[in-house]
């Protein structure tokens, strides 16, 4: 069979599997649930995506599920975000940061232990940044010092997504400080059952909690949770941080582009008549609506280049900087098209990325998408200096 | 539509350095501006002989058959080159009148053999019978034909200098490429009309297709040749690219052009099979291409400094031709109007709650 074949065959798989197992009340359910109810939806969920084997398409062949093709994987994003489905929210660290982490640079102990605890629904965080290492990663000062079989681990991680419900924490710390920043880096597997480990919540300009801080005070941690070698953990972290290859940006515009209808009802006062469209605020829907397309067939020639191995260096960032600006105007023109009832409407849905149906929730959090995983101001300088070839920052 | 088989189709990228040979060896963009205006008349000579005229035109009528995917890179390095010649009208009536029955192939045809040279005029509905006056229309002094095409009315093929129909030459901001005011006054339909839905689709998506594509490949040029000014440009001891404010506006210009390059793309390839919403993003991919090249000429100028305040250094001729570019054939605000009901209720209809 024709890859492309193969691809139209899992979309209509996954259709029809969302038809008969997608819970359709679940907005209902989500909105304005408490973190419990969310945690249970998020399990729930991801409990009938294992057992499909569509939680785990970019895993090995050896896996359930797994040894799906980069197309593949891109069909399977985008018929979730088509059919309306929930997001992986409280997953998506441990089946792509951990899980591919570990495939490419874990030990087979590290493997046997924690790839099958994943598919039960062991939930893992990320403890990359710090109050003093953002967009500078490098300079992480969480230390790690070896004694006999352990790290004994002090210091402050900040911004792990969903950090409070974790079991286990792809951790970067620093053991030597003499040399280069990334050279003394080392990358750890830590237990969040750990003594010395006190997790907090961060809540957000959207009222929610999504990330959490992590303070390590004198955390042990045992010499057979390393990744890779000591000191080298910062090539380690590469690989985690490639480890989603795009998709999260190809779910992310997918849903953002099939909610376009609801800057149109807002346009309209909520009655679809578009006969009522003011002419302004139409012009802007025309925009926004080009601007979707053409970053729809952006992502598309990036994904099919990513596919045949002819990445450009920038694409991505180009595309990150497009997504961003876009995910902000989007949500802008919705909140000024619902005036006061946007102000007022404080229930959200949990779990569903850009449909939440409420502009200022989805306002709000579009800054994390200018902020996060390289903000804006980052994206454009790689931009700057890697595509247009302008000179380089001098950098500490 | 395109009539080729695979084998006959010929590679867009071959196309685009058969553009950029010419392009290089004949073309000097300032000559217009210079008050040097043979150089138009020399090229499009030349590309009538390369026979570029026949690519779009089906094999039935003595054409190569390609499709919009052979063209689009020949829009986009002419727009590169702020080139003064005006290909699309001639090849937007090809295209849009080969589909249009009996009579549309036989103008179609006559086109084609006899190498005349097309401005489309579309005027507003109503006003085909009375005295109607578009002020730019691109190409028209040159062409030997125009194709007046009324929307909800009929399209008719006028001598340039029949009764009823006047153009006018007009020099305008854009020195480079030639303008002629078009005035319909009552036209006698001579040789026939068609109806201007036969036509009028295929026509504008055409039209504005090669506008977004000349106004991609007019801004890619002018961020490139803006990024290599500053580059040389020296104050405070260092480059003024290594100013991170220039940096970023450069890089935000740039992430405009891709998307503006990538719905290009796209639009093209719906355009080339007419598959579904082909119209609508067609001037979607116009909106788009023609902003982010304003956005760029206008702060390429910002960029260079005071030289770019001059008649000299070259900024000034991007920016012209991409104001001209936003309103030719209809202003983006027009273009938007004409299409937002089409978009909202295409948006409405994927209702999922």
């Amino acid at each position: 069979m024709s890859e492309q074949d193969t691809v139209a065959r899992l979309r209509t798989e996954v259709r029809e599997w969302l038809g008969q197992n997608l819970p359709d009340n679940w907005r209902d359910r989500q909105r304005g649930d408490d973190i419990p109810g969310f945690l249970a939806m998020q399990r729930e969920w991801f409990g009938k995506l294992v057992e499909a084997g569509y939680a785990t398409p970019h895993w090995p062949s050896e896996w359930p599920g797994g040894g799906r093709s980069l197309a593949e994987q891109i069909a399977l994003f985008e018929e979730l975000a088509r059919g309306g489905a929930p997001r992986m929210s409280l997953f998506f660290v441990s089946l792509y940061h951990a899980a591919m982490t570990l495939v490419e640079c874990g030990t087979d102990a590290q493997r046997a232990r924690h790839l099958p605890a994943i598919l039960k629904g062991e939930v893992w965080c990320q403890g990359f940044s710090e109050p003093g290492a953002g967009s500078d990663l490098a300079a992480l000062r969480t230390r790690a010092e070896r004694k006999g079989d352990r790290y004994i681990v002090s210091g402050q991680k900040i911004w792990s997504t969903l950090g409070h419900f974790a079991d286990q924490c792809l951790l970067l710390v620093r053991t030597d400080s003499s040399g280069p920043k990334q050279a003394g880096i080392t990358f750890l597997l830590m237990d969040m059952k750990s003594k010395g480990i006190d997790v907090r919540p961060i809540k957000q300009i959207t009222g929610d909690e999504e990330f959490a801080e992590i303070f390590l005070d004198e955390v042990e941690i045992p010499v057979e949770n390393l990744v890779g070698k000591e000191n080298e953990g910062w090539k380690v972290a590469q690989v985690t941080l490639s480890s989603e290859r795009g998709l999260t940006l190809v779910e992310l515009t997918e849903r953002m582009a099939l909610s376009l209808w609801r800057l149109v009802l807002a346009a309209t006062g909520g009655s679809g008549d578009t006969s009522r469209l003011d002419q302004s605020v139409a012009r802007s829907i025309v925009d926004i609506s080009a601007r979707l397309e053409a970053m729809r067939a952006m992502l598309a020639t990036l994904m099919a280049n990513r596919i045949a191995g002819r990445e450009a260096v920038g694409d991505a960032s180009i595309l990150k900087l497009a997504y961003a600006r876009l995910s902000r105007d989007f949500t802008a023109l919705g909140l000024r098209l619902q005036g006061y009832a946007a102000m007022r409407d404080t229930s959200y849905v949990l779990g569903a990325g850009y449909e939440t149906g409420n502009w200022m929730f989805d306002f709000l959090n579009s800054y994390q998408y200018n902020i996060a995983g390289g903000s804006n101001e980052i994206q454009r300088n790689i931009v700057s200096e890697r595509v247009l070839n302008m000179p380089r920052e001098k950098l500490g | 539509m395109t009539t080729a088989t695979d084998e006959m189709r010929i590679d867009p990228e071959e196309m685009r350095e058969a553009a950029q040979r010419l392009l290089a060896d004949m073309l000097d963009r300032r000559a217009a501006w210079e008050g040097k205006n043979e150089i138009a008349a020399t090229l499009e000579a030349e590309i009538s002989e390369l026979g570029w005229y026949q690519l779009i035109a089906s094999e039935t009528l003595g054409g190569l058959g390609q499709s919009f995917a052979a063209l689009a890179p020949v829009y986009e390095e002419l727009g590169k080159s702020l080139a003064p010649v005006w290909l699309s009208g001639t090849m937007a009536a090809i295209d849009a009148l080969q589909s249009a029955g009996d009579l549309g192939s036989d103008w179609a045809a006559a086109i084609v053999e006899q190498a005349w040279r097309v401005a489309p005029v579309i005027l507003p509905h109503g006003q085909a019978g009375g005295a109607h006056c578009l002020p730019m229309v691109p190409g028209a002094p040159e062409a030997t034909h125009l194709l007046i095409v009324e929307e909800g009315g009929r399209a008719i093929l006028a001598e340039n200098a029949a009764p009823g129909v006047s153009v006018v030459p007009v020099q305008t901001w854009d020195l480079g490429r030639s303008y002629g005011e078009v005035e319909v006054v009552g036209l006698a339909d001579g040789i026939g009309s068609i109806d201007a839905a036969l036509v009028l689709p295929v026509l504008r998506a055409h039209l504005e297709l090669a506008l977004a594509w000349d106004s991609v490949g007019g801004a890619g040029q002018c961020l490139t040749e803006t990024v290599e000014y500053m580059l040389g440009r020296q104050q405070f001891g260092r480059p003024i690219a290594s100013f991170q404010a220039l940096k970023h506006r450069a890089a935000d210009h740039k992430v405009a052009i891709e998307l503006a390059r990538s719905l290009a793309g796209r639009a093209s390839g719906l355009f080339a099979d007419r598959a579904e919403g082909w119209s609508v993003m067609a001037a979607q991919a116009r909106i788009l291409a023609c902003d982010a090249y304003a956005a760029m000429a206008e702060d390429a100028i910002q960029m260079f400094g005071g030289v770019g305040f001059t008649w000299e250094y070259n900024p000034h001729l991007f920016l012209k031709r991409a104001l001209v570019n936003r309103i030719i054939g209809g202003s983006p605000d027009a273009v938007r109007d004409r299409i937002a009901d089409e978009v909202c209720s295409r948006a409405l209809g994927t209702r999922t709650v």
